[in-house]
């Protein structure tokens, strides 16, 4: 099953990210950013299944915590950048 | 030994606090810099501390809670944010060597807003008289550490924004025992130790900051790694390093008891000791209190000088008979001065949600005894 990747600018806006996610109960876990999504270094990223790309973007959009970027990752590690 | 010295440090500490620093030894590594599970938790305790301090003071974003090493970090960051050399900064008349001396390193035209003691409408006055255009900034002590003088913060605050003048506070003496609300305010700084009224462990304290901060310690930051700056973002910006974790667990225990109590009790408790040591010494020949007119004008603290001798004497001989205060000028010269007590100094005595009456009225018997040459 594919999952995504949200990146976000530091660990503190991950957890706000996550807090989010789990205040809508949506499945999310806050994990190192994987090296080949992470341009500027070292960081974290919120990890959420496919299912529930789209009510974790709706929920971020509505309480102004947009990730820096959104990256789909699939079991056989292939990875691209998904537009939102 | 009773203990009356809570605005240097408040010495007893919640049992929590303990439990928490010990667990936070076995249980937490360095958050931010990497995954595993202890890294994770460190994180986890980390950003609760950060949650609790934005409920405690109304912060709306907890991005805005940085970690320091206590308040004097915090100024200093705060202050070498904002001004440059030879800005003007109006300060009140009380400010603590934690703000004096960082401006003054700075070369900063620092303008007193001078007022007597406990007269709050003057301390406004003064306050209304000096910032003007030509101000970077002004800087509030919250609570003076030596008289507990209570300033009108909210009404300078709102006299700031009026006049569009970035606002530093001092809240020192305030927080975990007055209302600090960061919205309401609307300053961009404030600064806090963690071992004094939120009741953690020395070597921790709070800045609550505004997009004006720019970063005072440079290193790594688990953020943006690649990049030779810092991050310009908040807290990292601000957190170059590792993290104090087992205090920052301990300060989070603190705070989880001071929002427990509930500040409002713990500054009734407070007020009521102090209320109870005024008037004890008021009665004793040869002793001047200095002492608010009226209950809201005064936290924690109270000084006082005795004639029979000087302060660091009068300090010592209450060591020796078991008390523990402070003497002298507590670091704030500015507020000595302003009061006219620079020669001598005071003697200090400041209360906790720990102390007791029964400890006051012994601290009371033992000022008679000295005062009186026993």
């Amino acid at each position: 099953m594919d999952s995504y990747y949200l990146t976000c600018r530091s660990l503190t806006y991950a957890q706000r990210v996550s807090r989010a996610l789990t205040a809508a109960r949506l499945r999310n876990i806050v994990v190192r950013t994987p090296q080949e999504l992470s341009r500027e270094g070292c960081g974290y990223a919120v990890r959420v299944p496919d299912t529930a790309l789209s009510d974790a973007l709706n929920t971020l959009a509505a309480r102004s915590l947009p990730p820096r970027k959104v990256y789909r990752v699939t079991n056989t590690g292939f990875t691209e950048e998904v537009p939102f | 030994m009773i203990y009356l010295d809570a605005a240097a440090t408040t010495f007893q500490k919640p049992a929590s606090v303990e439990r928490a620093m010990t667990a936070a030894l076995h249980t937490c590594a360095s958050p931010g810099r990497g995954g595993h599970k202890y890294a994770m938790h460190a994180a986890e305790v980390l950003y609760g501390c950060r949650e609790r301090a934005a409920r405690l003071f109304n912060v709306r974003d907890v991005e805005r809670v940085a970690v320091t090493f206590n308040a004097t970090h915090g100024l200093n960051i705060a202050i070498r944010s904002l001004v440059r050399p030879g800005d003007r900064v109006v300060t009140s008349a009380f400010e603590h060597n934690s703000v004096v001396r960082p401006l003054h390193a700075l070369g900063a035209e620092i303008c007193v807003a001078d007022c007597p003691v406990f007269d709050r409408e003057a301390a406004l006055s003064a306050f209304e008289r000096l910032i003007d255009s030509e101000t970077r900034c002004a800087v509030v002590n919250h609570v003076s550490n030596v008289f507990g003088f209570v300033l009108p913060l909210y009404e300078v605050a709102a006299l700031c924004r009026e006049r569009g003048v970035p606002l530093i506070v001092d809240a020192s003496q305030s927080a975990g025992v007055l209302p600090v609300d960061a919205g309401a305010l609307g300053a961009d700084f404030i600064a806090m130790p963690g071992h004094k009224g939120l009741y953690g462990p020395q070597g921790t304290g709070l800045l609550i900051a505004s997009d004006r901060a720019r970063p005072l310690l440079y290193g790594g930051s688990g953020s943006n790694s690649k990049d030779p700056d810092m991050p310009p973002f908040l807290p990292d910006m601000l957190e170059a390093g590792t993290h104090n974790m087992p205090g920052v667990a301990g300060l989070d225990a603190g705070m989880a008891f001071v929002e427990k109590r509930g500040t409002e009790a713990i500054l009734a408790h407070e007020r009521s000791l102090v209320s109870l040591l005024r008037e004890g010494l008021a009665d004793i020949r040869g002793v001047r209190v200095f002492a608010a007119p009226d209950e809201a004008g005064q936290a924690g603290v109270l000084s006082f000088e005795l004639d029979a001798m000087g302060s660091e004497e009068a300090g010592e001989r209450l060591s020796q008979m078991g008390f523990a205060v402070r003497a002298g000028l507590h670091c704030s010269p500015l507020a000595h001065r302003t009061v006219g007590t620079l020669r001598r100094g005071t003697v200090r005595a400041s209360v906790s949600a720990f102390n007791t009456r029964e400890e006051i009225a012994a601290f009371v018997r033992a000022v008679e005894q000295i005062s009186r040459g026993r």
